[in-house]
């Protein structure tokens, strides 16, 4: 048997389109439901503490960039970053939530938008953990000697799905034309980007490369109901047949039934599940908070409420905040991209030394799933 | 904090999340959480849960009268523990009158399986010399109820319109639950470090936990 190759992310990029949006303007972007401010932005702007990100429509509805665009010129970046052309890359492997077409998958759209010679490719798609997917795919694929030269990449292009027409004549707006707040939050909590990386079996040019340890994803959707998700109603989401594809786009539409939609008490318990998974980690000796140089997570220490913080300080599995890398504050939360926008931000100021552990934590409510990457810089 | 008692803390976390998921699957919960539990599931509820409840403060105190001298404080804090619950059902009790059901039907109910279980469970364990492996029961049953019950009384009381006085028990029983859990640190750190203490808590969890979720799998069956 072959033995299993050290692989080494030797390049990262990350796109945003536009310029940075500012709270005050988020709705120029995304559109009023019937005209009128949301009620609820604010609430949901002090639980994530993002100031600032970015949209692929411009504040006259025109769209910049497409997703698989945003996600091609990410992954151009990370090629550059690595010193390395689009011709050496063997296999690419794209996570997203919603690509731009429903058939076929994401990677055919972004290796046409990058214009790419032929390739092994793979599309992954769930909410924020399709990033690690795909990265599981590109490192196994190094590791495993099926490929030299791989990319893992994502982007996200949510904004499209918050305009009004998404929402007004549905039955997520009341009579007043008020829209619910399961749809209502996720608008002022996503916001548009890709990221990318490159891997190869030997470390880059840069001053450093990080080996990767482990990726380990933990999906619970065998106990859970969804928590975020489209393509059902709320009501209607506990049975597959009620799903749009069902019930007809039309049908659909109006039972509000194409929209992202977030169960906030369900959340409460898919993050406390979250948690248990992380100290089975712990216990396991698989992450020793101690170790951890740096912690890459798409959730601010800020919105996890004081409880699961202290729970954590107990059970001697929390890492301290001054470990915390973000730029969710600034760039936003762009779903699966948010975990290499982070990577390459925390890559390119730096402050990553040899020897160092850099631990993603990458948690999606979707349907209860968390996930985790282990990497050392060389 | 010292390591011996994050470490069981932390084990006690697992056990405690892995119970969650559990009941995240049970019928009953299932229909809580999707919005279609009926006033008779409420009421089923409430009579599943009323044993236990019941039993607490009675194996607490059993389990009191089994701890020995050289642990006093740990003995006094169990005693306060159970004289603080033991009228709890009767909370419970008038919940189910709220709700329109009869005091006979609920008091004069049958306990279901896993009620038998869990009961026989804790008073075995309880009459034991020094049955320390009871915080860990103490840890499970505890935080359904500064977790759990306050979740589900909101979405009970949400669902069906119910007025305060119909969930008082769910509502309030968790909110003294929650300062119990502070104490239940001051408890650990009582009878650890002690490798074999510690095995026998996350034990006595991991069984509890399972039969109390037995326990409310088998209402209304």
């Amino acid at each position: 048997m072959t033995k299993l190759r050290d692989v080494f992310i030797t390049g990262t990029g990350a796109f945003l389109p536009g310029p940075a949006v500012g709270v005050g303007q988020m709705e120029d972007h995304l559109g009023r439901i019937y005209g009128r401010d949301s009620i609820l932005g604010r609430r949901a702007l002090r639980w994530n503490g993002i100031e600032s990100r970015h949209y692929a429509i411009a504040a006259d509805g025109s769209v910049l960039h497409t997703s698989a665009d945003m996600c091609a010129r990410a992954v151009q970046a990370a090629l550059e970053d690595a010193d390395t052309e689009l011709k050496q890359l063997q296999f690419l492997a794209t996570a997203t939530t919603q690509g731009d077409y429903l058939v076929p998958g994401h990677a055919t759209a972004v290796q046409g938008a990058l214009g790419a010679p032929p390739m092994d490719i793979a599309s992954f798609q769930s909410v924020c953990c399709s990033s690690l997917m795909a990265a599981k795919a590109a490192w196994l694929s190094i590791r495993a000697g099926e490929h030299d030269m791989a990319v893992a990449c994502a982007s996200e292009f949510s904004s499209r799905w918050f305009r009004p027409s998404f929402y007004e004549g549905t039955a997520l707006c009341d009579e007043k034309g008020r829209l619910r707040a399961e749809a209502d939050f996720l608008r002022f909590t996503l916001s548009d980007g890709a990221g990318a990386f490159v891997c190869e079996p030997k470390p880059g040019q840069n001053a450093v490369s990080l080996r990767i340890t482990y990726i380990d994803i933990v999906s619970l959707a065998g106990t859970f109901d969804p928590c975020m998700w489209a393509g059902a109603s709320l009501e209607g989401r506990d049975d597959l047949r009620n799903a749009w594809s069902y019930a007809g786009p039309v049908a659909a539409h109006a039972a509000g039934a194409i929209s992202l939609l977030q169960d906030f008490q369900l959340l409460k318990r898919v993050i406390r599940a979250w948690v248990g998974v992380y100290l089975k980690k712990v216990n396991e000796g698989r992450i020793n908070p101690k170790d951890v140089d740096w912690l890459l997570c798409h959730y601010s220490a800020k919105s996890l409420r004081q409880e699961i913080l202290s729970l954590l300080k107990n059970t001697a599995g929390m890492i301290p905040e001054e470990k915390w890398f973000s730029v969710l504050k600034e760039k936003g939360n762009t779903g699966s991209a948010s975990i290499w926008v982070m990577l390459d931000a925390l890559l390119k100021s730096g402050k990553v030394e040899p020897g160092q552990k850099i631990l993603c934590v990458v948690p999606e409510s979707g349907r209860a799933m968390v996930g985790f990457l282990m990497a050392e810089a060389v | 904090m010292s390591e011996s008692v994050s470490d069981v803390l932390r084990k006690l976390t697992i056990v405690f999340t892995g119970f969650e998921q559990r009941l995240e699957t049970v019928p009953l919960l299932r229909k809580l959480s999707r919005g279609k539990l009926s006033l008779a599931d409420y009421q089923a509820l409430l009579v599943g849960l009323r044993q236990q409840v019941k039993d607490g403060a009675r194996w607490m105190s059993r389990a009191a009268s089994n701890i020995s001298e050289p642990h006093l404080e740990l003995r006094s804090l169990v005693m306060r523990h159970a004289v603080a619950e033991h009228r709890d059902y009767r909370l419970l009790e008038a919940d189910y009158v709220a709700t329109g059901g009869r005091l006979e039907e609920i008091q004069g109910a049958q306990m279901n399986i896993g009620s038998e279980a869990l009961s026989a469970w804790m008073f075995h364990e309880a009459s034991k010399p020094n049955p320390f492996g009871l915080l860990g029961a103490m840890w499970v049953i505890e935080g359904l109820g500064a977790i759990k019950a306050k979740e589900w009384g909101r979405a009970i009381k949400e669902s069906l319109s119910l007025p305060d006085q119909a969930v008082r028990f769910l509502l309030y029983h968790g909110e003294n639950d929650a300062g119990h859990i502070g104490e239940f640190q001051e408890m650990l750190s009582l009878v650890l470090p002690d490798e074999a203490v510690a095995q026998r808590i996350v034990r006595t969890a991991e069984v509890t936990a399972r039969l109390y979720a037995l326990q409310i799998e088998e209402i209304g069956t």
